[in-house]
């Protein structure tokens, strides 16, 4: 085992922001309003400078070796299993710190003043910084349990954060429908590693750690049998994380916490651990195309299933909730087909429009007074200028229109979707990217054109959020801008810093796939027959192969990232005009085939309605009759506490009858029992 | 025959029995006792025999704190008795069954 | 000579006890009683016992019956009523299983080896008051200070007991 350099800042990452949370959570009454804000702020600000400080060391590093850890203790120590309370950092942890920290202090920002009128100010700040502890130890963690214990972690913040206002029922019961779809998860996740750990343990020297990741990587040879099954379990878990078919159900639940923390949790960090998982596992992902293709589906079909959702929503936050399930898909299309690089691509910029729109629907909510059904508002452009101009710029960041962010990330996608995946996979991420620039596009056209549709007192207070609030908004618009530019494309002429980035993480897959393309290309393109003919004839070197079967890849990009532009234009365009100008069409859209198509569409496809017959009556059923009446009440309760109450009365009665109270019969008892035992010593002795 | 250990055994052993019997059958409290007596008289039989077979005299030691032990005990049972005869007006056993559950 | 005596001892003692668990009075019984002490003091010449003998007149015979007759004055015992409501299997099971029993530990006794006899016509050691004596003072020092208290605590308690409740220092 190679030892890596050590740095003893990542500790101070992950923990300065539980120091803040237990300084406010502790202290949570006596505090200061203020300073409660401004410590958590100051906390999550020191995480981020020191994950620039260790990223910049990562940078000078040489490019094969760029890993830095940090163990703090061992952890279990139980014959062969090995665990250490450590945290690592290489390049993809390094993107995931940068973004965690990053656009959480912006968001710890902008909630300085969204949540200033609060009651639970303090407690708010306290959560917050709880989370972002967990999330870096999530991204940070030298291994899979403490992977596993910042996704738990995740998972309690973002219950904590949902139900925040808990005194309405309604926001308690989404918080727990959040936790409990996570735990389902969670068992798939524990059983994946459960899996990995049975298989590697008789197999590792003494002292290895068996779910460190260097380790894991080191002996996925090893996992070849067990991958499609392990890979599998742990996805199940990453479609509760990350809101997939079938557990985002829990998401656009999730709506009723406070805005920052949709735009944290929901949609920046925490949904895209699962994302990251797969990332992280690419090795043992790599050696099963089965759990791949599955991956790549259910991205898919969520992306564009999600989409269709959002197009009839009325609640801003659930038309952006879908919206963020939806992008959520293509992050895992893009792992299925092998692209993981092009997957973290999109998780960062994600982060930043996503993040983006949905701040900025917090500060129209602040400025509507809580008012969050879009057929109420209109004409905010004029009244939120700023809000206004920022949430443009997100809009068109997530439509993937050149030269925003999203462009290059989606392009990346759809690319790799196409050229690795398949028609299939690329069409169903192409109809969705259409339909997320229109949906977009309705939602800004009811929210910030045409007239205003609230009542006069809420018009009477709306105003532009102040600077505390403003400024994430300007940040985070001109990284939704420039962000992209880290992965500019080769076929544009880019050197993509990003993938080359993150390179060496991906290793294998990189070879691997670009093996596969050569070899599709050169079977079922038309210039590679040709080549190939020309090639086994004339013995022709690999370097020519290669160089012909880029110019065909590259015509294809170009073809590719030209429709998904055109296609978005549309859409935007589209959106724009029907919701501007032809009200009438939309009412008309909504009347189609007797208004059925809407209803399924507003109604979520009733998915909530059928997991609740389906799955929860029985299950209510099956808890009543079977598990409190048979056995709680009857078994455990009748016959085992009642039962034994019972049967000690009995025994009692009998012993009871020695006690009569007659002299005689005490002492015919103590004769007959003498006699007995000097009979049996007599006789046997 | 020549009247050995033995002989004084069984004897001590029907004179036992004969108190057992005595104090399960009576209702008597007085003659109850009275078996009493005479089991341990049998013991008192049997320690003598031994110390005679043996040539040992501490069981006649013994036999000297069974008397005073079957003293005090008759005198102490007998004032009880005594007592409960004021309270109950009865020596008869049966009568005694306050203490039943 | 020995064997005359024992058989007419043993006799007596045993047929006295039967008839004082028998006895229907209680004063009868009280005197059956008596003449079965005398035997069994008889019974402790025979064994070289010449000291219990005589303590066996004295005490049983002479302080411990005269107190049971007392007692059985006192309580208007000489008459009792009669005690017919007798269940036949107590009855049977006090005629029964003694015997029985005595006859299993018999033939489990003899089936080991038969009568025991002394060994030597006279013992090399009598029981003698002086032996005795020395014996109790020597050796058994303790165990003879510690039946005194239990003289001293029964007659503590007998008078405790003995006394009408107003003449009682606690009530």
């Amino acid at each position: 085992m190679e030892t890596h350099a050590v740095e003893t800042a990542l500790r101070w990452i992950v923990l300065v922001p539980l120091i803040g949370a237990a300084v406010n959570g502790l202290l949570v009454r006596r505090m200061p309003r203020r300073i409660a804000g401004l410590l958590a702020c100051a906390a999550v600000g020191v995480s981020f400078a020191l994950s620039v400080k260790v990223v910049l060391r990562l940078v000078g590093m040489d490019a094969e070796q760029r890993l830095v850890t940090d163990t703090l203790a061992p952890w279990l120590g139980l014959g062969p299993l090995h665990v250490n309370i450590g945290f690592a950092m290489d390049q993809l942890s390094a993107v995931m710190a940068l973004v965690v920290s990053g656009v959480g202090f912006l968001i710890h920002v902008y909630s300085l003043g969204y949540m200033a009128h609060d009651a639970g100010y303090n407690r708010f700040f306290t959560y917050l910084n709880l989370f972002i502890f967990a999330m870096l130890t999530l991204v940070l963690g030298e291994n899979l349990l403490m992977l596993f214990v910042g996704w738990e972690g995740v998972g309690l913040c973002s219950y904590l954060l949902i139900s925040f206002w808990f005194n309405d029922e309604a926001n308690a019961a989404a918080g727990k429908k959040a936790f409990i779809v996570n735990r389902i998860g969670d068992f798939g996740f524990l059983l994946g590693m459960f899996v990995i750990g049975t298989t590697l343990l008789p197999e590792l020297h003494h002292g290895e750690g068996v779910f460190s990741f260097q380790v894991m990587r080191e002996y996925a040879h090893l996992l070849g049998p067990v991958a499609t099954l392990a890979g599998l379990l742990l996805f199940v878990g990453a479609t509760g994380k990350s809101a997939q078919i079938p557990l985002y159900i829990w998401l656009p639940d999730a709506m009723a916490g406070p805005t920052p923390v949709s735009a944290l949790i929901h949609a920046a960090t925490m949904v895209t651990a699962g994302v990251y998982m797969i990332a992280r596992m690419n090795f043992l992902y790599v050696l099963s195309e089965t759990a791949m293709a599955v991956i790549a589906a259910v991205g898919a079909v969520t992306a564009l299933f999600a989409a269709t959702i959002a197009l009839t929503q009325n609640d801003i936050k659930k038309v952006l909730a879908y919206s963020t399930v939806s992008q959520l898909g293509y992050m895992m299309l893009a792992c299925g087909v092998g692209a993981f690089a092009a997957g973290i691509f999109h998780v960062m910029t994600h982060a930043f429009f996503k993040a983006l729109l949905f701040l900025g629907s917090g500060s129209v909510i602040h400025a509507m007074s809580n008012e969050q059904d879009m057929r109420l508002m209109g004409g905010l452009r004029k009244k939120l200028p700023v809000t206004w101009w920022t949430f443009l710029i997100g809009t068109v960041a997530l439509a993937g229109v050149f030269p925003f962010a999203g462009f290059f990330s989606k392009d990346e996608i759809l690319w790799k979707a196409w050229s690795q995946g398949g028609i299939g996979l690329w069409l169903l991420g192409f109809l969705g990217a259409g339909l997320t620039a229109f949906y977009m596009m309705r939602l800004v056209s009811l929210t910030f054109f045409g007239e205003n549709r609230a009542s006069d007192e809420v018009k009477h207070h709306i105003h532009e959020s102040p600077a505390t609030m403003t400024m994430p908004l300007v940040i985070l618009a001109v990284l939704s801008l420039t962000g992209g530019w880290l992965g500019i494309p080769h076929f544009m002429g880019g050197q993509n810093h990003f993938e080359t980035w993150l390179e060496p993480v991906f290793h294998q897959e990189a070879a691997g796939h670009h093996e596969a393309d050569l070899v599709q290309e050169l079977e079922h393109g038309a210039l590679g027959e040709t080549v190939a003919v020309l090639a086994t004839s004339a013995h022709v070197t690999h370097d020519v192969i290669e160089g012909l079967d880029h110019a065909g890849e590259e015509a294809m990009e170009w073809t590719l990232a030209s429709a998904s532009l055109a296609w978005a234009l549309l859409g935007l365009s589209l959106g724009t005009w029907i919701y501007t100008k032809r009200q009438g069409l939309a009412a008309a859209g909504q009347r189609f085939a007797g208004g059925a198509l809407h209803r399924v569409l507003l109604n979520k496809y009733y998915v909530d309605e059928m997991y609740e017959a389906a799955i929860l009556r029985p299950g209510y059923a099956v808890s009543e009759r079977v598990l409190f009446r048979t056995v709680d009440a009857g078994l455990i309760d009748g016959l085992l506490v009642n039962g034994s109450a019972i049967l000690v009365a009995i025994v009692s009665a009998l012993l009871r009858l020695f006690q009569n109270g007659r002299l005689r019969f005490y002492a015919w008892v103590f004769a007959s029992g003498a006699a007995g035992f000097i009979l049996y010593l007599t006789v046997s002795g | 025959m020549e009247v050995g250990l033995t002989h004084y055994l069984i004897l001590a052993g029907a004179l036992f029995l004969t108190g057992t019997a005595g104090v399960l059958t009576r209702r008597n409290s007085l003659i109850m006792f009275m078996s009493v007596e005479i089991m341990l008289s049998s013991v008192n039989i049997v320690f003598a025999a031994y110390s005679r077979a043996s040539g040992d005299l501490s069981g006649h030691v013994f036999v000297l704190m069974n008397f005073a032990v079957a003293a005090a005990e008759a005198a102490i049972g007998l004032a009880i008795l005594v007592e409960i005869f004021r309270l109950r007006r009865s020596v008869n056993v049966d009568d005694l069954n306050s203490l039943m559950e | 000579m020995e064997s005359i005596l024992f058989y007419l001892f043993a006799v007596l003692m045993l047929g006295s006890a039967v008839m004082t668990v028998t006895s229907r009075s209680a004063v009868a019984a009280a005197v059956w009683l008596v003449f079965c002490f005398v035997n069994a003091a008889g019974v402790f010449a025979l064994l070289s016992a010449p000291f219990l003998a005589i303590l066996q007149i004295l005490i049983y015979a002479g302080a411990i019956m005269v107190l049971f007759l007392f007692v059985i004055m006192m309580l208007q015992g000489p008459v009792l009523p009669d005690e017919r409501e007798r269940r036949p299997w107590s009855r049977i099971a006090v005629l029964v299983l003694p015997p029985a029993s005595a006859a299993v530990i018999l033939i489990a006794w003899l089936a080991r080896g038969g009568v025991t006899a002394f060994s030597g016509a006279q013992p090399a050691v009598r029981g003698t008051a002086e032996a005795v004596a020395e014996l109790l003072l020597n050796r058994y020092l303790l165990a003879f200070e510690l039946i005194s208290v239990v003289l001293l605590v029964a007659i503590v308690g007998a008078m405790a007991l003995g006394r009408r409740k107003e003449e009682l220092p606690w009530k």
